[in-house]
């Protein structure tokens, strides 16, 4: 009896060492890799992206294990700040260049990728190359964007009988007509404050003060309560005492605008460039929010002609976003490794024209096309020839100066301040920053 | 001897039940608040608190100056003081009529009306928020109902400063209510019908039974559902935060979203948050004790 019982406990034990070894053995293998990533999970191209990207990874790379976190808008950028005041950063994080990612650069929370990324950055185009707000090139952008992009739906102006406008005064004489058919002129899902400031006042401010002034605010060199930058915004504060936008804007959310906009609420949308994701083929219902003949008639253009601009015909375009490496990961280490593994991977040719398919992003990779794409993205990839280019106000500017810049466009577009107050709300911030 | 060693042993098991509870209590709830105080008063700009590269200094009030003079704080905290009116003098008086008229078998179906009235309770706020952003938005289903009786109205409710928290109250009043109902239902069944019966034997009508039977009865439950509704009240953020996220220009935010917004949208600012919240818990106390005083002058009288 008793030998059984010792026999029993060396069987017992034997099988718990094994196991342990081997659990060991497997967890040494695979190495943990945190994301945290932006994905619209409504978004028509999301499966795709899943499954062509994100899944394909990890079945390609069975020994590294990815835990990701999908965040959209707003709560994105709440955790990623909320992450950086912890000191938790996951290994890889989907960045800004500049703006809402501005604590992530201006602390150097993010690795220099330049050794990492060697040879293959002659891949990319040069724009891609230029480094963020850091100071140093913290990720190659996934895409070039335009957060400007004057959507015109084409089967409903000849249907209203009316032509495109190439000046703000055609524009301004097309609010009536549309009116009296009971349409909105244009419409922007702008009840988050960012909205304003980056698919519109942005270009405004490009067109009316150009990238050379920007810098000179940002610097100090100029104030923000200088006649120009009172007069942008007095040009934006126009376009609702015009009915071009209604106030409305402000208290449509975000993610309903598309919808409106195929829905033919208006015959123009003014939106980021990536909006155009939103009108394609979702492959897991087969439905789009406009078809392929109808996609034929929506345009993808600029704000028309605005009275005094220096700049003509230009968007407010950025090197988009793109995946990160926390400074916080080991040089040489597995995780290092891995890290790099996956955003090599995020940033090849591969997955770049998944993303131009779906809409997601124009590539940065040269020589990225695709012989599937649907007329939007098609007009998408082509908008980006058509136009010039100026800054987007929050990849210059600090945070804390373009807040109550977001906030005051807000309040400007519902009559509750005017130019000169938002600018000097402005300029105090400024003054607020420098004393830090 | 014996009496000493059992005075001992009384005092060891008392510790060793108690401690646990007053250790977690500390490490939850004091020494967060504590803290918090703390950073409210520093120059903590994230990172490495103690033994980082640069050293967390104290700075006085000032974060608390700039919090009174921002507008928005003000804004914010008007919009809480109109949450905290809704919920005591909205959900309660409502929450209490509904179960009154439930209890005393004014209405058919008691069930199902206790399912309906109660059911907002238990969706998701965030699925709340975006139902009724939908319902409210300038191109959703009030708008077109209002435009077939009156051909080119526009729904100015959100977009308008003065109105755009209105939404926001009714759905809470909506959502909560049915927390405040169940709360006086049940302990409207808790009373004892032999005193009501009698009440009614001694000539009393519906609305002195009402008076000086049921509503002293309650009078307890009343201050407590009080306190829970500022409490509740004071907290508010999931509702707004899908709702409308605190817009237009932040028309329709709340502390706990000013104070998140300060902590973690665009430029965080956390000893400034901090302070928010402290002057949260400093108000949230203060109202506490004013339905304290009037719950000692008005009522105590459930016995």
């Amino acid at each position: 009896m008793t030998l059984r019982k010792s026999k029993m406990r060396v069987v017992l034990f034997t099988v718990l060492a094994i196991s342990v070894l081997s659990l060991s053995a497997f967890a040494a293998e695979k190495v943990t890799i945190r994301v945290l990533n932006y994905l619209d999970a409504s978004a028509p191209g999301t499966s795709r992206e899943l499954v062509e990207v994100w899944q394909k990874f990890e079945a390609d790379n069975p020994d590294i294990l990815v835990i990701r976190e999908d965040q959209f808008n707003e709560p994105f950028h709440n955790k990623t700040e909320a992450y950086a005041a912890a000191g938790k950063l996951p290994e890889v994080i989907y960045v800004w260049p500049g703006g809402r990612s501005a604590t992530l650069h201006e602390k150097k929370l993010l690795k220099d990728i330049t050794p990492l990324l060697g040879k293959d950055r002659e891949n990319f185009i040069d724009a891609a190359l230029e480094p963020q707000a850091g100071g140093y090139l913290a990720m190659v952008p996934i895409g070039l964007t335009a957060s400007h992009a004057l959507f015109v739906n084409h089967a409903l102006l000849e249907e209203l009988n009316l032509k495109m406008p190439k000046t703000y005064e055609e524009l301004k004489a097309m609010v009536a007509p549309l009116k009296a058919a009971g349409k909105d002129c244009i419409l922007v899902g702008a009840q988050d404050d960012w909205v304003m400031q980056s698919v519109l006042y942005s270009m405004i401010f490009g067109r009316l003060v150009g990238d050379e002034k920007l810098q000179d605010f940002a610097d100090g060199k100029a104030k923000f309560t200088d006649k120009v930058f009172v007069d942008s915004l007095k040009f934006y504060e126009q376009l609702f005492k015009d009915g071009v936008i209604n106030r409305n804007a402000m208290q449509t959310p975000y993610g309903e605008v598309a919808a409106l906009f195929a829905a033919g609420r208006a015959p123009f949308m003014i939106d980021g460039d990536w909006k155009a994701g939103a009108f394609l083929l979702d492959p897991t219902t087969g439905q789009s929010l406009l078809s392929p003949a109808q996609q034929e008639k929506v345009e993808i253009t600029v704000f028309p002609a605005i009275p005094g601009e220096i700049n003509h015909n230009t968007s407010s375009i950025t090197p988009a976003v793109g995946y990160a490496m926390s400074a916080a990961v080991k040089k040489n280490s597995r995780e290092e490794k891995a890290a790099w593994r996956l955003i090599e991977w995020l940033n090849s040719a591969e997955v770049q024209k998944v993303r131009l398919e779906t809409g997601a992003a124009f590539p940065t990779r040269k020589g990225v096309t695709s012989d599937k794409l649907e007329p939007l993205a098609n007009e998408r990839a082509g908008f980006y020839g058509r136009i010039g280019g100026t800054a987007v106000l929050d990849n210059v500017l600090a945070p804390e100066i373009c807040i109550p810049i977001n906030i005051g466009l807000q309040e400007i577009g519902l009559g509750l301040a005017t130019p000169a107050e938002v600018a000097k709300n402005v300029q105090d911030a400024y003054n607020r920053r420098a004393k830090k | 001897m014996k009496m000493l060693r059992t005075r001992k042993e009384e005092r060891r098991a008392y510790l060793l039940l108690v401690l646990p509870a007053v250790l977690l209590y500390f490490a939850v709830v004091a020494f967060p608040m504590v803290f918090s105080i703390w950073m409210s008063v520093s120059d903590y700009s994230g990172g490495q608190i103690f033994g980082g590269s640069t050293p967390v200094k104290l700075i006085g009030f000032s974060n608390y100056s700039r919090m009174w003079n921002d507008k928005y704080f003000w804004i914010s905290l008007k919009n809480n003081v109109f949450i905290v009116l809704i919920s005591v003098f909205g959900q309660i008086p409502l929450g209490f009529v509904l179960a009154y008229a439930i209890n005393r078998g004014r209405v058919r179906a008691k069930g199902f009306y206790q399912t309906i009235i109660y059911l907002p309770c238990v969706i998701s706020s965030v699925i709340v928020g975006i139902l009724w952003q939908t319902i409210f938005s300038p191109y959703g289903p009030v708008t077109e109902l209002m435009q077939r009786s009156i051909p080119g109205w526009e729904n100015n409710l959100l977009s308008n400063p003065r109105t755009a928290i209105i939404p926001v109250l009714l759905v809470m009043l909506w959502m909560y209510t049915g927390t405040y109902f169940i709360i006086f239902l049940a302990n409207l069944q808790k009373i004892d019908q032999q005193v009501l019966e009698a009440a009614r034997i001694d000539g009393a009508t519906e609305g002195q039974t009402l008076r000086y039977v049921i509503l002293p009865a309650l009078s307890g439950v009343i201050v407590t559902s009080a306190i829970l509704a500022i409490s509740g009240s004071l907290k508010s953020f999931d509702l707004i935060y899908a709702m409308t996220g605190g817009n237009p220009a932040r028309r329709t935010s709340v502390l706990a979203l000013y104070m998140y917004d300060t902590a973690f949208r665009g430029a965080p600012n956390y000893p400034l948050a901090n302070a928010v919240s402290t002057f949260m818990m400093a108000f949230s106390f203060l109202l506490i004790i004013i339905t304290k005083l009037v719950e000692k002058r008005f009522g105590g009288r459930e016995e």
